[in-house]
């Protein structure tokens, strides 16, 4: 049990140095700590800690890099050529048609613009409010901090 | 500051390529197809909400068709949009473009004086690439399309790993600590930036318009672009990231951001090949990404919205 003859103790050791010899309680609490080890090899043995995620991630590994994007592209203009299609037009025209046009972009947009303004009126409430709803959700869905950390 | 400008970079960079492939690469500069200049709204555009339409007399201005199905069975002097199926028979014919949304196109071969889009299909590619009729070369050049997006994809991803690898590092380490909260918000950010679209498309007529969905476009691309790299550093890091100290020190290659990005992007496009799952799973990332990219702010860990608080003497 402590007392207060404890809690003065505890408060200040060097003003009360008596007390360890009336008190087994408060000696055994002193015997316990290991005061000639540093405080630096009592607290972190870095082996346990698990792996932190930014350890090793500065290294670049251009071999799997490398060897990754070059596998991909030669499967893709070996089935270029099984095809009969070149395999620069083929990689280009890929690349290009998952650009949508502006021709495109515009035709859908103007066709979207006419839509919006010839909807039934139910319609067009029905899109406000969602607007209204649906934006109203995501600014509190954004007030959320983040959870993970890269200690 | 230094962080924003690292990403700003990146981020710049890609939507400057974009926008240059788009002024360089026009479709409609490749060989002699069409050209539709756009035209004024006509009287007789027709619109159709929630039913089916039947075009059996000649109509001078554009058709719409959302929620229905259409039958062209004469001619559209105008465009074509359908959120639908689109049949064509009979005289049937389009002389602007078919934007065809969600639905099947049939009977259409030389029924289209335009263009023929189909928004999120790779069916234009392949075929603009092969003019048979063979379902072996078709699947051959759609496998080599995949690949051949695959490694672009790979590309931007290294290339935003290596600028800003800090970012999508954190951002990753959030998919993997609130997955669930990154998927509700990709899913409520990408049904907000689709009624936002529907509303500035309102102001359109009054140029403003124009302007605001541009933007609106390329900060979807944007943040699709920066949260699937993160995704794919999450999948790789969970596919072949170290668990512990001894097997990263032993690791010669096997380890960095760079590498579990690649294996990230490799992972997820070989699941991408399979098919109507692999499509799924790639919506699903898309949308784990874009929740993720906003949840970090692109990986900075700021608020979007500051708290106020009164001044103190």
């Amino acid at each position: 049990m402590t007392t207060d003859a404890c809690v003065r103790y505890l408060e200040d050791p060097e003003a009360h140095p008596g007390h360890l010899e009336e008190c087994a309680k408060c000696r055994a609490l002193i015997a316990g700590l290991d005061n000639s080890a540093p405080p630096d090899a009592r607290a972190v043995h870095i082996d346990a800690l698990p792996l932190a995620p930014w350890e090793g991630s500065s290294h670049r590994a251009w071999p799997i890099v490398l060897g990754g994007a070059l596998a991909v592209l030669s499967v893709a203009s070996g089935l270029f050529l099984l095809a009969g299609v070149s395999p620069f037009d083929g990689v280009a025209r890929a690349v290009a048609s998952s650009v949508p046009s502006l021709d495109a972009v515009m035709t859908l947009l103007r066709l979207v613009s006419g839509a919006v303004q010839h909807a039934p009126a139910k319609l067009q409430i029905g899109i406000g409010l969602s607007f209204i709803a649906v934006n109203g959700l995501f600014i509190l869905l954004l007030r959320r901090a983040p959870r993970g950390i890269d200690v | 500051m230094s962080r924003l400008i690292r990403l700003l970079i990146p981020l710049t960079s890609i939507a400057a390529c974009i926008a240059v492939a788009l002024l360089i690469a026009p479709n409609r500069a490749i060989g002699n197809e069409r050209v539709v200049a756009p035209r004024a709204p006509s009287p007789e555009d027709r619109y159709v909400f929630g039913q089916n339409l039947v075009i059996d007399r000649p109509v001078k201005g554009d058709v719409q068709v959302w929620f229905g199905s259409i039958d062209v069975r004469d001619v559209i002097e105008g465009d074509l949009l359908a959120v639908g199926a689109i049949r064509f028979s009979g005289r049937g014919h389009v002389t602007g473009n078919v934007i065809a949304a969600g639905g099947r196109v049939e009977n259409e071969e030389g029924r289209v004086g335009g263009r023929l889009v189909t928004p999120g299909s790779l069916e234009g590619a392949m075929s603009m690439l092969t003019q048979t009729n063979s379902s072996r070369v078709f699947k051959l050049v759609a496998i080599a399309v995949k690949l051949s997006l695959l490694f672009c994809w790979l590309i931007a991803a290294l290339a935003l790993t290596m600028a800003s690898g800090r970012e999508v590092r954190f951002s990753s380490i959030e998919i993997r600590t609130s997955a669930l909260h990154c998927f509700t918000l990709g899913l409520v950010a990408l049904t907000s930036l689709i009624l936002t679209a529907i509303v500035f498309s309102f102001l359109v007529p009054y140029l403003v318009g124009l302007p605001l969905l541009v933007f609106l476009g390329a900060f979807a691309i944007l943040t699709k672009v920066y949260g699937m790299v993160a995704v794919f550093h999450a999948v790789g890091t969970l596919v072949a990231g170290s668990r512990t100290r001894e097997q990263l020190a032993r690791r010669k290659w096997l380890r960095g951001d760079l590498a579990m990005v690649a294996i990230g992007v490799l992972v997820l496009g070989v699941i991408r090949m399979i098919p109507v799952a692999g499509t799924i799973v790639w919506a699903l990332a898309s949308v784990l990404g874009v929740g993720v990219a906003l949840a970090t702010k692109f990986g900075r860990r700021e608020p979007w919205f500051l708290a106020w608080r009164p001044a103190e003497a």
